[in-house]
């Protein structure tokens, strides 16, 4: 019998594809169903953020973070605003702390219902999709009602917030925060101890505790391999060292750990918001600091004082100047560690903006992740990273 | 994330310790903002990043960022900053080089596997070169990209724009043309920086302070 | 034309809804009963069956993605009009582009779209798909994706709620009637 000649097969997954979470291109060798190697193409969604930022102001470049990832947009902002913070010297009064850390964890709860669910389709369940678009409404919602927009907020400001909560607004979160557990206590009953989900989970993209170190994880990519880090505990920013949490982490690291983790992650913020809704019914004050370099006027204020006047003209055409300096600022984003490194000039605009996103050191790992697993467990894979490309590629 | 004195004055403790075990690698270690910067000598940035990463003071286990800022004015006009992440005794600390367009920075891939994709990235937008990277090629920019766009003299539009050709029945890149120019206005107006600028029309004074020179 | 029915000032020779559509339907109705069939001009009936089932390319490129994704959802439910994703160029109709185009991303969006069989139509969905938007003066943004594919229609917003972009199907569904596909 001759000798037969064997060559591995390499497949292009994407960049159209329903299972690669956006525009990934992933370039597999395979032998056989064996994945070989797996490199991905990313870039696919390079916007040039970084370089937009650096030729605005530090209040037209909010809305950016906005846009890189936006399952979350909130948390991306939150580390930026407080980076700048950091960089002028102001201080937050305390209800906007409170505001802030609340609405971190409603869209911490609407990236994971983005997630998670889309996680168990692509794995093969397709009914707690439709249910957690409902609740994922209803954060919508609530963004709406305090800023006007659904997605891209921009409500974080250097400064504070934007605008207070409107009336009514805390009641309405309370009575959802009440109904909420029994969504993820149906979702769970859909698809954790599902037979087909484990099967395709468990055991797969094992990450030891020495490799979630080497490549950087974080967030609960690194919680599901088994450490207690989270940035709100050991770094906390804002109104975190006040609220009352827990961590949950994962013990084997593999793909079915982290959807645990992010499950227990969803009722662990909804403690955080009760939390901050109870505080905020007793504090009252202004939600951001009255410093009138870095925050605009009241309209009301503005139309009766010349100087008000000047201060919201200058703010909105010049905007304010940063002392020069550098930072780098990180959070706890709903996908990881989210990081921007700040520097400043003394200008009015950012000399340098760079934004160290989760996704990024995610999906790099990609590669050690699915070396020796079978092609149908690479949506799988993909999918429990959490790896969304506005952030990725920025 | 405010530090509290304690914490402040480990940063400062470990400031010392590093420039103590590596005298000819660290030129100078600050602390600005409450936060740890050492800046290195080029050559012995994989040396650096090791020590922090074994020595039990240090426990530096994971890089979480690596970047470069272009400062063109200056002859080594890219900083690259490495920033490291102490799970252990929940510390942060920054590590600086400086290098210019032609001297190579060599690789770390071997003392964090993390660094293969940012030395990638600032290799594309910096064109700092990295010596011994398994696989250095462009990560985020367009197939056939030329140029390193987040340089202080790349223009902010680029020099190519696409659209697809009736004709060709292809995409054709032609030089970019833009039906309005991206406005930038010079707010840095005088009148806040009356200590170094002379007012408009206020050039009197301006003689005067030539004249006392 | 075949339709003699309904307002001639009509283009679309649209009866809205009420007692005049009512009396039609029922008079359609008994003839199919007597007789077995009805007659219509194959341009309408061509028409009627494409504007029922817009099958979409899922084509989420950025931020537009999720709210694409919301109107699919049970809130808004673009099923009940007929337009059901379809993950792959040769089974759909239309493409919406929903999210910023960047130059890397553009040739694999006008292969999609080449892939597609006709007849095609393109929804640009967002304000960086209509022309560039926020990311407009990138070095590596597309600015608009109308420089790559014809477009039909174009939902502002940043992004657009799900609501824009059901609207934005209507209009599509409108546009669709109101062409002839024999006769064009």
């Amino acid at each position: 019998m001759s000798e037969q000649q064997i060559k591995n097969l390499n497949i292009n997954f994407g960049p159209q594809h329903p299972a690669a979470h956006g525009v990934l291109r992933l370039v597999l060798e395979l032998d056989g169903e064996i994945v070989d190697r797996a490199d991905p193409h990313i870039g696919l969604l390079h916007r040039g953020t970084e370089k937009l930022i650096e030729h605005k102001t530090y209040m037209q470049a909010t809305p950016y973070f906005d846009r890189l990832d936006y399952c979350s947009p909130l948390n991306m902002e939150h580390s930026y605003v407080l980076a700048v913070e950091k960089l002028l010297g102001i201080e937050v009064p305390e209800r906007g702390k409170l505001i802030r850390t609340l609405f971190a964890e409603i869209v911490r709860i609407a990236n994971h219902l983005l997630n998670v669910p889309s996680y168990a389709m692509d794995v093969g369940a397709m009914t707690p999709m439709l249910w957690a678009f409902e609740e994922r409404e209803i954060i919508f919602e609530f963004c709406e009602a305090v800023c006007g927009a659904r997605m891209h907020m921009n409500y974080f400001r250097p400064g504070g917030v934007a605008q207070d909560l409107p009336d009514g607004l805390i009641e309405r979160m309370r009575e959802w925060a009440k109904k909420f557990p029994n969504y993820v206590r149906d979702m769970e009953t859909m698809i954790t101890r599902n037979r087909i989900f484990m099967q395709r989970t468990v055991g797969i993209g094992v990450v030891t505790p020495e490799q979630a170190l080497d490549w950087a994880f974080s967030g609960p990519n690194l919680r599901a391999s088994g450490f207690a880090w989270d940035l709100r505990k050991s770094q906390p920013y804002d109104s975190y060292e006040e609220m009352d949490f827990d961590v949950p982490i994962g013990k084997t690291g593999d793909c079915y750990d982290r959807y645990l983790v992010r499950v227990e992650e969803m009722h662990q913020s909804l403690r955080i918001i009760h939390q901050c809704l109870d505080r905020l019914e007793k504090v009252k004050g202004p939600v951001k600091t009255d410093d009138r370099k870095a925050t605009p006027p009241s309209r009301h204020e503005m139309k009766r004082s010349m100087e008000a006047l000047i201060h919201h003209f200058k703010l909105f055409t010049e905007g304010f100047h940063v002392p020069a300096g550098e930072t780098y600022v990180a959070t706890e984003a709903p996908k990881g560690e989210f990081g921007v490194y700040l520097v400043s000039d003394g200008t009015n605009k950012p000399y340098k903006c760079k934004i160290r996103s989760p996704g990024y050191v995610h999906l790099q790992a990609m590669d050690m992740m699915s070396k020796g697993h079978m092609l149908a467990d690479i949506p799988a894979i993909i999918g429990s990273i959490d790896v969304v490309f506005g952030e990725i590629d920025r | 994330m405010k530090l509290t004195e304690d914490q402040v004055q480990a940063l400062r403790d470990l400031g010392d310790h590093v420039a103590a075990i590596m005298p000819h690698d660290v030129i100078k270690t600050e602390l600005a903002k409450q936060e740890l910067i050492v800046t290195v000598q080029r050559g012995s940035i994989v040396k650096v990043l090791t020590t922090l990463r074994d020595d039990v003071n240090c426990k530096f286990s994971q890089l979480v960022e690596l970047t470069a800022v272009d400062y063109p004015e200056r002859e080594q006009r890219f900083d690259v900053v490495y920033c490291l992440l102490s799970m252990k005794h929940n510390q942060r600390v920054r590590v600086k080089l400086a290098t210019d367009e032609a001297t190579p920075v060599p690789t770390v891939t071997g003392v964090f596997s993390t660094a293969g994709w940012f030395e990638r990235e600032v290799w594309d937008m910096y064109g700092v070169f990295f010596a011994d990277h398994p696989d250095l090629r462009r990560i985020l920019t367009d197939y056939g990209f030329e140029g390193h766009p987040l340089r202080k003299d790349f223009p902010l539009t680029g020099y190519v724009e696409m659209r697809y050709d009736e004709d060709q029945k292809r995409i054709v890149y032609e030089p970019v043309k833009l039906a309005q120019d991206f406005r930038s206005f010079d707010f840095l107006s005088p009148w806040e920086a009356m200590t170094s600028r002379w007012l408009p029309g206020d050039e009197k004074a301006a003689q005067q302070a030539e004249g006392k020179k | 034309m075949g339709v003699t029915s309904g307002n001639p000032h009509n283009p679309m020779n649209l009866i809205p809804p009420g007692t005049d559509q009512d009396l039609i339907l029922k008079g359609v109705d008994e003839t199919l009963k007597e007789k077995g069939f009805v007659l219509s001009s194959v341009d309408a009936l061509v028409n009627w069956a494409r504007t029922g089932s817009l099958w979409p390319m899922t084509f989420g490129l950025a931020c537009c993605a999720v709210e694409m994704i919301h109107a699919y959802m049970p809130r808004y439910d673009l099923d009940r009009m007929g337009v059901v994703p379809r993950p792959s160029p040769r089974q759909s109709d239309v493409m919406i582009v929903a999210g910023t185009v960047t130059n890397k991303m553009a040739p694999a969006v006008r292969k999609v779209y080449d892939q597609m069989a006709e007849p095609r139509w393109v929804i640009s969905m967002g304000s960086c798909a209509n022309g560039g938007g926020y990311y407009h003066y990138s070095y590596s943004v597309l600015r608009g994706c109308d420089r790559i594919v014809p477009v039909d229609v174009y939902v502002p917003g940043c992004p657009p709620t799900a609501e824009a972009l059901v609207y934005g199907i209507m209009q599509l569904q409108k546009k669709i009637r109101r062409t002839g596909t024999l006769r064009r």
